[in-house]
């Protein structure tokens, strides 16, 4: 299937997105897709069968996100501790990503169309070599797409990003970049791989973060659904934005950085996109 | 400019329908709590014996358990049961996480409250920040259980303040790569905690559920529980929250 799911809103959901966006509709929504392999036990099918329903899911949530007008969505696909999976489930659900991004390039001209943008969050260094080169080739060459951006967490937990973080700020310090003063949270937050989201949602009954986002989520409303990820319904959504128009704090006023952060975060940003181009060919 | 008048319309006459439907639900829950039993304030006989009855029932045992605590909604002896049903069930460690900044400045009423409930029942209470003033206890199996007070300054400006000192050299942190793993930056970070598990669980009630910014480190396999959608907290919801945590399956990963 294709990564934004083409006729899958009937008119009268249509009219329903429609309604719920006169609302405040939250400018970041992150979902942890949980229930897969819960959904593949509880229909008799393989594990890996339960994990391609989830992609598909993943690919309906994304065009029901474009419909809304949600500008930035983050999913958590793989977090560095699922290496702990028996090597079969981790190579198959290497194989379904491999599968996916390559999917992803052959049809860029659709992805361009839609306006999507594509963003690896995680360690990538862990991922095999013609792995990285793919996602490499995927965030390249939607760079430039700035209606929805699709942040993948893949091989990703939140503390490795805090830490992560946490290493380039203090190699701009060493570095004469920035000074120790110049260290605060907002800072931090913009050396993250992702951003805040407003709204995060949970499926398959768990109520926990599961080490994902962990920074961001001060703010957020935590949304914990019973439904299991592949079951997930587009009244399933609708239903957690009412309940964060409901609920939802009021917008902070966004903070301008110095020169100096300025400075060291547009470094920062080359240094990576250099370092995607570096890893294209491996 | 008819449809979106219209769309607008519809959009505030859903939120009306789920408006009525919630203050149904509330005071259909108010109705159907008061009815059956009046809480009391204070830590009752019936609440020890309720507790000494299920407890033992939970394999899952609890280690650390942390309190939303919002003073507009909760009462000081509303969080000093809190820590008197936990000291029966045995959680060795309850925090209180202060949303408004204002439980800091009344510490000293909940430390009284706490002491007011506590009579009678075995166990030791201490507080991280203070010397031991109740010691005591009854008898050589008695728990014990150490109170914290953590509030947003725990949270990412600690963190903030750890990146701080290790650039700053204050604070060892070596890197094996070019970027530090979670366990080498985790090493340096939790040194400016003091030494307390990782919370099991969050409470918190009302229908918002948010962390706002408790401790991000600590509380990546936390769970949070709702304990009631009016703010109300009784034992019957403690123990139910207790029993929801006891089913969570935790799966690390795997």
């Amino acid at each position: 299937m294709s990564w934004v799911k083409e006729n899958c809103v009937s008119f009268f959901q249509l009219f329903c997105i429609k309604v719920v966006k006169s609302g405040r509709i939250p400018q970041h929504i992150a979902f942890i897709m949980d229930g897969n392999r819960r959904f593949a036990k509880k229909n008799s099918v393989k594990t890996s069968v339960g994990h391609h329903k989830g992609f598909d899911k993943l690919s309906e949530t994304l065009k029901w996100c474009l419909d809304l007008g949600v500008p930035e969505v983050t999913v958590y696909a793989f977090s560095i501790e699922n290496f702990k999976r028996s090597d079969e489930e981790v190579s198959a659900l290497m194989d379904l990503a491999r599968d996916k991004f390559k999917r992803l390039l052959d049809e860029i001209d659709l992805i361009n169309e839609w306006g999507v943008r594509l963003h690896i969050a995680g360690r990538l260094s862990l991922l095999p070599d013609d792995l990285r080169s793919l996602v490499s080739q995927a965030m390249l060459a939607t760079k430039h797409n700035n209606i929805l951006q699709l942040n993948i967490a893949y091989a990703y937990t939140g503390r490795d990003e805090i830490s992560r973080a946490a290493s380039h700020i203090i190699d701009g310090v060493q570095n004469n970049e920035l000074t120790a003063d110049d260290i605060d949270e907002n800072l931090v937050s913009q050396t993250l791989d992702l951003g805040e989201a407003e709204l995060l949602v949970r499926t398959s009954g768990e109520v926990r973060l599961s080490d994902f986002m962990l920074w961001q989520v001060s703010r957020t409303v935590l949304y914990f659904s019973d439904v299991l990820w592949p079951e997930f319904t587009i009244w399933n959504l609708l239903a957690a934005i009412i309940h964060f128009q409901r609920h939802a704090p009021p917008l902070l006023p966004e903070i301008e950085n110095s020169r100096s952060k300025q400075e060291f975060l547009d470094k920062l940003e080359n240094k990576r996109w250099k370092n995607l181009q570096s890893l294209v060919s491996y | 400019m008819l449809s979106r008048l219209i769309r607008q319309f519809l959009f505030i006459i859903v939120h009306l329908i789920v408006n009525i439907l919630v203050a149904v639900q509330n005071v259909y829950h108010r109705f159907w709590v008061k009815k059956r039993k009046v809480f009391s304030d204070e830590v009752t006989k019936s609440d020890i014996m309720i507790i000494m009855e299920h407890a033992p029932k939970m394999k899952n045992r609890l280690k650390h358990l942390v309190f939303l605590a919002d003073t507009n909604h909760h009462s000081i002896s509303d969080l000093a049961r809190v820590v008197i049903w936990s000291l029966i069930s045995g959680v060795p460690y309850v925090s209180f996480y202060d949303i408004t900044g204002e439980l800091k400045q009344n510490e000293e009423k909940l430390f009284w409250a706490i002491e007011k409930n506590k009579k009678g029942i075995p166990g030791c209470i201490k507080w991280s920040n203070k010397p031991d003033l109740n010691g005591y206890t009854y008898g050589m199996n008695a728990n014990k259980i150490i109170i914290n007070i953590f509030n947003y300054m725990n949270g990412r400006p600690q963190i903030v303040n750890c990146i701080k000192q290790i650039a700053k050299g204050e604070v060892l942190c070596k890197k094996k790569s070019t970027e530090y793993t979670t366990q080498e930056f985790g090493e340096a970070l939790i040194q400016t905690y003091s030494l307390i598990p990782d919370p099991d669980l969050i409470l918190y009630t009302g229908p918002l559920c948010c962390s706002y910014g408790l401790m991000p480190w600590q509380i990546r396999l936390t769970e949070f529980i709702q304990l009631s959608l009016d703010h109300s907290v009784n034992i019957d919801s403690y123990l139910g929250a207790l029993f929801k945590y006891n089913k969570c399956d935790q799966r690390f990963g795997k």
